[in-house]
């Protein structure tokens, strides 16, 4: 039991936070808020040449195989820098066709990615948001050796500069046996495609997809046929417990900006730091990210381990979900008007945290799925205990 | 980061469950349930020395006063399986590791193992009527006469004072001194004459609470020292240094086991009750606000863990704090009185009802909790200090 960093993860923190100091300052972010692709290559091709793409990626396709703590650790250091680049989506579709696509599908893809020669992204949610089998509606119809795909995607990051696209669909209905769910692998550039962009208040790259008959070869289907959901589950898993470290990281930077503005802001003639009122509430603001720091690293380092790890997901998520805007908030009252301000950076961090807790499930959803693992199932708990997901 | 036990901790956990179970029978509960959990009746006494025995307590400390040279978080595990059956094993709060830290060669042979047998207790003397939050304006005086000290004044809230063998007290040596710069520490017998001890009675007190409550103690003291005569070799650490002394070993007293657990039990109960009871039919663990609820309160309660075990991994790795204690200390408690406060909404007036109450639920260990919670955002530094120390020490901000 030790849940600090060792020297190695040290190493690598460090590491990142010094590259990205250098390379990503925050007028990077607000560049390519209105840049049409959404993420500077040059960037994407030295986090590539840093080995970061290929970090958890098997070693024989070009990856390092390194634990996934450790590419956690380079995702907080991308939230605090808040790097505009295709990290995230890039990395949840490469880990899914890592541990469930076929030999060619790796082959064909996770080099490229390492390289940094591709974009990635997943497309799943639809009309209703929460992570169920049953809303999906999105159908793939088999016609030949192709599937024919039809339906609607929302909040799909990076649609525009990725090259492929995870997509999650519909090809039976639900049975005993299985959810009636596939997972295909399907070029942006296909026929029949529509990218509508959304305007979330992140200012980042999300998008509706509209799927008109798209027509993609069997070779593209990732696992089984209407045995996605678990590949879709454990998809969903990586993303949240990524997007937790990219949080934690990005909500630490926000913090620690607010208590620097309050060590040097001066009212009544002394620095507002020295107000009990503002000292109690940046000790608060360091506490509730040390939590969600804590909770995020025990989910990704079980998760790691191959040990069950989605309630621990669901446990940092809804943390973070609600401590992590306490933070940035917080750190946005002891700015007072001047945070509010387009010019000044510090709603650059705001609005991305702030849009990062309304995504991959809710609060409610998290804790839903904790009290059903608490207390839908026989047994005495105890703090410290593996908790067991109820399905 | 390495989120598991190994293999040899968890056997040492094992070992612990299936000691408890082999000599913690009947009696021994009884005999736990009816006194004051901090006394030591004389069957208690006697598992606590076969703990003892086992090399169980002050695991961490150094072989040659009576430890086993071994790791804080095996401590921390024997430590977590005895609290949770009621009994104190960790090695005499702050007071040990401020004798390991700053005592003689001659006090940590003398005190040291004592302490690990049992046969020394130590009553803390710190808080006086005037001197809570604010202790370094501490009145009470140790004046040099000769090779002696004498002591006058009045120490507050020294719990375990009507059965400790010896206090752990911080007098002013120098009043001219600026106030942090003037304290010393003292450790010496309970029968030196001139102390007198008087009963205060708390609001656990009757009907008593349950074992496992949150802050149940029946009684604390106030102390009073005239004309105590100790000899200069009582005093541990410099002269005038005693703030510093003090202030160290409190800071390592807020993390570990037995803080961690008094905040999280009731969690752990509340769900364990709910799976297995309902209220005259209504089942409370189906309703749709509660469920939320009692996740978040779970969900907290495992940032209190990690909190913890962040102490645990610093003191392993030999680093020290500086505002990770203090975070721990603010954090499960105020967790702490969140659940209780939670449970009370939960089970609406049934968590009224004292230990004595035939209809109480969990013998009043809900009702009695509220009474107590409160009090562990209080003792050993207050979370408003704590938060102080947070902001200042862990954070650089400035002093008003």
């Amino acid at each position: 039991m030790d849940v600090l960093l060792n020297e190695e993860e040290e190493m690598v923190k460090n590491a990142a936070r010094e590259f990205l100091g250098g390379e990503c300052p925050p007028s990077l972010a607000r560049a390519m808020e209105v840049d049409d692709l959404g993420y500077p290559p040059e960037l994407w091709s030295q986090m590539a040449q840093l080995g970061w793409l290929g970090m958890s990626l098997p070693e024989s396709l070009g990856g390092q195989g390194l634990p996934l703590t450790y590419l956690g650790i380079i995702m907080e250091e991308v939230g605090r820098a808040i790097a505009p680049v295709p990290f995230h989506s890039t990395m949840v579709a490469a880990l899914t066709i890592a541990a469930d696509g076929s030999q060619e599908q790796k082959q064909s893809v996770l080099p490229r990615v390492c390289q940094g020669d591709t974009v990635l992204t997943w497309a799943l949610t639809e009309r209703d948001p929460r992570f169920l089998p049953e809303t999906i509606a999105t159908e793939a119809v088999e016609q030949g050796d192709n599937f024919v795909i039809s339906g609607t995607k929302m909040f799909v990051d990076n649609f525009g500069a990725a090259e492929k696209c995870l997509v999650v669909c519909r090809t039976a209905s639900a049975s005993d046996g299985d959810q009636g769910i596939s997972l295909f692998l399907v070029d942006t550039g296909s026929a029949g495609i529509s990218n509508v962009p959304l305007t979330a208040i992140a200012r980042d790259k999300q998008s509706q997809v509209i799927f008109d008959n798209v027509s993609v070869p069997r070779s593209n289907l990732i696992g089984q046929i209407n045995q996605g959901w678990p590949v879709v589950q454990a998809m969903i898993d990586r993303a949240t417990v990524l997007l937790c470290a990219q949080m934690v990281g990005a909500t630490r930077k926000d913090a620690e900006m607010g208590i620097e503005y309050a060590k040097n802001r001066a009212a009544f003639g002394r620095p507002i730091g020295s107000f009990q009122s503002i000292q109690h509430l940046c000790a608060d603001m360091i506490l509730w990210v040390d939590g969600a720091q804590l909770l995020t690293y025990e989910a990704l380092w079980k998760m790691d381990q191959g040990l069950p790890s989605s309630i621990e997901i669901s446990q940092a998520k809804s943390f973070c979900n609600d401590k992590c805007e306490a933070v940035v908030r917080s750190s946005q009252v002891i700015h007072g008007g001047i945070g509010f301000m387009m010019e000044f950076d510090l709603h650059l961090w705001f609005r991305r945290v702030t849009s990062w807790t309304m995504r991959l499930g809710t609060s409610f959803e998290h804790r839903s799925k904790i009290a059903k693992a608490l207390l839908d199932q026989p047994g005495r708990v105890r703090l410290g205990m593996n908790l067991e997901p109820v399905p | 980061m390495e989120f598991a036990y190994t293999a040899e901790q968890q056997a040492l956990r094992d070992e612990v469950q299936r000691f408890i179970q082999e000599n913690v029978n009947e009696d021994v509960r009884s005999e736990i349930e009816n006194t004051d959990e901090m006394s030591q009746g004389p069957l208690v006494r006697d598992l606590r020395k076969k703990v003892a025995a086992k090399g169980w307590v002050g695991i961490s400390w150094p072989k040659e006063y009576g430890g086993q040279d071994g790791s804080r978080i095996d401590q921390y595990i024997v430590e977590e399986e005895f609290s949770r059956i009621g009994v104190g094993v960790g090695g005499a709060g702050s007071g040990a590791p401020a004798i390991l830290a700053a005592g003689t060669e001659e006090q940590k042979k003398t005190l040291l193992p004592g302490l690990i047998s049992g046969e020394i207790t130590l009553a803390l003397g710190f808080t006086e009527p005037q001197a809570g939050a604010d202790l370094a304006s501490l009145q009470c005086r140790a004046v040099r006469d000769g090779d002696d000290f004498v002591i006058n004044g009045q120490k507050m809230y020294t719990s375990s004072a009507h059965y400790a063998s010896h206090i752990y007290l911080m007098a002013r040596t120098d009043p001219d001194a600026p106030k942090h710069r003037g304290i010393s520490i003292f450790i010496f017998p309970m029968d030196t004459p001139g102390i007198t001890v008087r009963p205060l009675w708390t609001i656990q007190n009757d009907p008593p609470a349950p074992i496992g409550t949150t802050y149940g103690q029946r009684r604390t003291n106030e102390t009073f020292f005239e004309d105590v005569r100790v000899p200069a070799t009582c005093m541990l650490g410099e002269e005038n240094q005693g703030w510093y002394v003090g202030a160290m070993g409190l800071n390592l007293d807020r993390v570990g086991a037995s803080r961690y657990l008094i905040s999280v039990r009731r969690d752990e109960d509340i769900i364990n009750w709910a799976k297995d009871n309902d209220l005259g039919g209504h089942d409370v663990s189906q309703d749709p606000a509660i469920r939320d609820r009692l996740a978040e309160l779970w969900i907290e309660a495992q940032v209190c863990r990690l909190m913890t075990m962040r102490s645990m991994s610093l003191m392993e790795r030999g680093d020290t704090f500086t505002y990770e204690g203090a975070a721990e200390k603010v954090w499960a408690p105020e967790h702490g009185v969140r659940t209780t406060e939670t449970i009370s909404q939960i089970l609406g007036p049934y968590a009224q009802l004292m230990s004595t109450s035939e209809e109480a639920i969990e013998h009043g260990l809900f009702a009695h909790n509220l009474l107590g919670s409160f009090q562990s955002g209080i003792n050993h530094g207050s979370v408003q200090v704590m938060r102080d120390q947070i902001a200042r020490r862990g954070l650089g901000l400035p002093r008003g």
